[in-house]
This record gives C-alpha cells, structure tokens and sequence, in this order.
C-alpha cells in the first residue's frame, strides 16, 4: 500500500510565484528537493502520482538574515558578575561583559587577531582581553591596546551592538543594515518592575528547536489557547501597527480542565490580557487574573532572540503586584507559581512546536486568526528599511467578540446611535 | 519570506469599504460572522480618526485599542446590510 500521509504532510518545497530567477534557481530547487527526498520529506512516487485536491504544504527555507529590532538577553544582573558571558545569537557567538564603569558590552565573541573566543577572556578595566594574546577590546568595538604592541594596526574593529538596560533587562539592538535603533523603536518602561509594591522578575530561559516565527504565530492563534493551553477566550483582539502587534484577550478557564476550589480558597474565574510585541521578539503583556474575591495583576514578558534559524532562546518573565488581599511574601509565591504554570504553558507548545512542520500558506477557517496579516507586519522586520512596505506596517484589526449575544449587541449598538443622535453628533 | 494573501478573503467576504459616521475615515472592513469583525486601516484613515487623536494624548506607549464611532458605524452598516454577514 501507498503511504498517503506522506503527501498530505509533505510536498513539493514551495516555489512562491515570482521568486524564481533565470539563472540559478533551477538547481537551487533541485538542490532544495534533494535534501528533501534524502530527508524523506518527499515521497517521490505519490508527489509525481499527482493527487490535484490534495492540499500541499508549502514552506520556503528559514530567513538567512535576522529580525532589525530590539532583542532582550535576559536578567541584566546575570551579566554583572565580573565576567564575560558567552551569547550564541543572530547566527553568531557573541560576548556580553561589563566594562569597569557600569556600561554592558556586546561584541562579536571572535577576536580579530587570531579569532580567539573573547568571551573566554577576563574583563579588565573598560575591556575585554582575550585568552590567546591579551588586546584589549572596547565596547565600542575598538581595539584599544595590545600590551606587547607599540601601536594598535588600522582597521581593528570588531561587530559591536546597541545595548540598552531597562527595567533590570539586558536589550540587544540587532540590524542588518547597521543603522543605529530609529528613536520611536522603543521598549516601554514597565511599571512594575521597579516599584517595590511589585516582586522581583521572576525568569525562565529555554532553548526551542525550530524557528522563532513559530512562537510569534502564537499571538493570532484563538484557537490554541483552547485546545493547548485549556483557557476559553470570550472576547479576543488583534491590533498590529506600525512596529506593535497586539493581542487583547478576555478568557474563562475551561471548566473542564479546571480543579475545583477548595472551600474557602478563591476561586479563579478568567483573565484579562493585553499583550504587545514591541518589535520582532520582545511581548509585555499586563495580565490579570479575576478571581471570585479580587483581581491579582501580573506582567509577563514573553521574548526571545534567535540562535540561528532553527533554533532560539525563548524566556518568560513575570512580576506581581502586593495588594491588600495578597501579601509581599504570597505575591512572591504567586509569581513562583505563575511562573512554572507559564513555563508548563510554553512546554506544552514545545511539544507541538518540536514536532511540527514549517507552513507559509496555513488553511484557515473563519474562527481562526488573522495568521497571513500577522505574518505581513512580521515581515517589516526582515526587509531593508527602505522596502518596508505601506501594508506591512498600516493599522489592522480583527476582533472576535462572544461575550454579548447577537441580540444583546444590535440592542446595544441602537442605543449608541441613539445616543449620538440626541447628543447632535452624526449618527 | 513572502507575504502571502489570506485565502479567506478571496474565497468568503471580501475587505468592503466603509467609512466612519463620525469622522469620515474611510477603512475597509469584512464580518465572517455578527461577531467576528476585520478592520483595514491606511494612514489616512488614522490621522481622521477622532478618537484615536484624542487617544494619542498619552504617553505613546499604549495600544489604541479601536475606535467606538466607527464600531457603531460597522454594526449598523451590518444590521443594514450595508456590509454582509454571511449567516451561521
Ligand atoms: S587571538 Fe585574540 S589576542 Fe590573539
Ligand atoms: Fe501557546
């Protein structure tokens, strides 16, 4: 018997109209289809077999650049111990050291000598040496000093990248042209993270085997919350403009799923969620859970930066808010607590994520999400500046909203206009 | 990595214009049910915005989160079938 499924899930590796050149392409696409058929990602016989209502699954290769933006490292209290740290990102190995008077560094992490790894060295003054030979490295890039050497060669300059630290996180700024960040590119402050009615960060970091565009799906995806993530949204939103993208969400855990309170503990009843990636990678999302008795409010941070195109670091951060109902230390508790259920909740998109495939032309049904115009305002991130396009960044919005029946909302929009009408505004 | 189109809009309801009782901005929209709505603005429908301008007037940091009018004008457009909703 024919393996069918070999069809279904795999195809032909896409051709997206177009792109393909005169020259060259042709044997990259044979090439392409090589490493397909070697990986038995294709079955020959049923591809040529030719099945015309079959879906196909087309998937073009991961980018070969790397999202312009803001990308967050971590803690930034990680790297201040006095040491160099070793990042592997963008493609590259990169070191993080801070310089003697405070300021943190990120350098390409091969030493322009002898290519020895800097971050391998020690941190002396403001620089960075290296193992091999001892030159000495500014955060600017710049070799500063070779002890044995009476002058530094032209042309010593390493690949150095705009930091910024904020709200005790460690932000790389990575570009493909070179450009420094434009001033409206920026990380909000978030509120909580400095005050001290609110916990410390409390923050997790795992590495995920696929492409990062995988987890930036996640924000369209209504449907997943329910069957992977056992929430029930009632009223979703997105909003993507200019470089945010947003998701508001109000959400009633499954009831099914849920354990019961106990007597005298509260009982939680949904969530409210407003969401924001600011840029490629980096999702603050003010979260707030209602329980029976009182709202406990949270932010999360969702970020990640990639280690090459199959793989990126993906972290979660959480902080929580004391209040009059919740303690310093049950806030503290709280955050622990949210923290391994938000890591759980990441495990469990992992799992579909390991085992997935790469899909550009997903099929879709009306009560999935708006996946092809997130993907569109993904894209600004991946092209030159000067061919983002019109459409890439113009507002969009797409909102689902159950939580008024029909008849309540026409009722409701009547008495609006009705409103509006006496008010002596254009109804 | 190409941007693709969204097969939903070639095969269901299409993007419609419409514009905004209130302010005049023209957006397209499309219903794919009474309770899903997709909104498409340009920069010019923006800058109209009343709403959003008086919005603005925060620190920046905040998402608009869409304005009211022109919720009004695409539920009553719906309700009289200016904009189609194709029935469940
Ligand atoms: S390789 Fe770095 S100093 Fe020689
Ligand atoms: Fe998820």
């Amino acid at each position: 018997m024919m393996v069918r499924r070999a069809v279904a899930r795999a195809s032909r590796p896409s051709r997206p109209m177009g792109l393909d050149g005169p020259a060259g392409s042709r044997t990259s696409y044979l090439g392409e289809l090589r490493t397909r058929v070697l990986k038995g990602w294709v079955d020959v016989t049923a591809v040529e077999a030719g099945n015309s209502g079959v879906r196909r699954i087309e998937a073009e290769a991961v980018p070969t650049r790397y999202a312009r933006g803001w990308h967050c490292l971590g803690l930034s209290a990680g790297f201040k111990d006095g040491r160099p740290h070793t990042v592997s990102a963008f493609g590259q190995k990169l070191v993080v050291f801070q310089s003697g008077s405070g300021a943190i560094n990120v350098l390409d992490a091969y030493c322009r000598h002898m290519g020895a790894d800097l971050s391998k060295g020690t941190i002396k003054g403001e620089e960075i040496a290296c193992p091999f030979h001892d030159w000495r490295w500014g955060g600017d890039g710049r070799c500063k000093k070779i002890p044995y050497a009476r002058r530094v060669p032209l042309r010593a300059r390493t690949a150095a990248w705009t930091t910024m630290e904020q709200d005790g996180l460690l932000f790389v700024w990575n570009d493909p042209e070179g450009n420094p960040p434009p001033p409206e590119v920026t990380i909000p402050r978030i509120e909580g993270a400095t005050r001290d009615d609110w916990t410390e960060w409390v923050w997790k970091e795992i590495v995920v085997e696929t492409n990062c565009r995988e987890v930036v799906d996640n924000i369209v995806d209504m449907a997943h919350f329910f069957y992977v993530h056992f929430s029930f949204p009632t009223y979703f939103k997105n909003i993507f403009e200019g470089h945010v993208a947003t998701q508001i969400m109000k959400g009633n855990g499954r009831p099914d799923a849920r354990r019961p309170a106990k007597a005298g503990e509260p009982q939680m009843l949904g969530n409210t969620s407003v969401a924001s990636y600011h840029g490629p990678s980096f999702m603050i999302d003010d979260l707030t859970y209602h329980y029976d008795d009182m709202d406990l409010k949270s932010v999360l941070v969702n970020a990640h930066y990639p280690i090459d195109g199959n793989s990126f670091m993906l972290h979660s951060g959480i902080i929580v808010q004391q209040s009059d109902k919740l303690s310093k230390d049950a806030a503290e508790a709280m955050a622990q607590k949210l923290g391994d259920f938000i890591l759980r909740g990441f495990d469990q998109d992992v799992q579909i994520w390991k085992h997935k495939t790469r899909i550009d032309n997903p099929l879709l049904c009306e009560e999935d999400g708006p996946v092809y115009q997130l993907r569109r305002w993904y894209e600004q991130f991946y092209v030159d500046v000067a061919d983002v396009k019109p459409e890439m960044v113009e507002r969009f919005e797409f909102e689902l909203d159950t939580t008024r029946p029909v008849e309540v909302w026409k009722q409701e929009v009547e008495d609006n206009l009705a409103r509006r009408a006496a008010e002596g505004r254009p109804a | 990595m190409t941007v693709r189109p969204d097969d939903r809009l070639l095969d269901g309801a299409p993007m419609q214009p419409l514009c905004c009782r209130q302010c005049g901005a023209e957006v397209e929209v499309r219903k794919a049910s009474w309770h899903q709505t997709s909104v498409q603005w340009n920069a010019e429908a923006v800058s109209a915005c009343l709403e959003r301008r008086a919005s603005s007037l925060g620190d920046g940091s905040g998402v608009f989160p869409g304005c009211t009018a022109l919720r009004d004008s695409i539920a009553r457009a719906a309700l009289e079938g200016v904009i189609a909703v194709p029935e469940s």
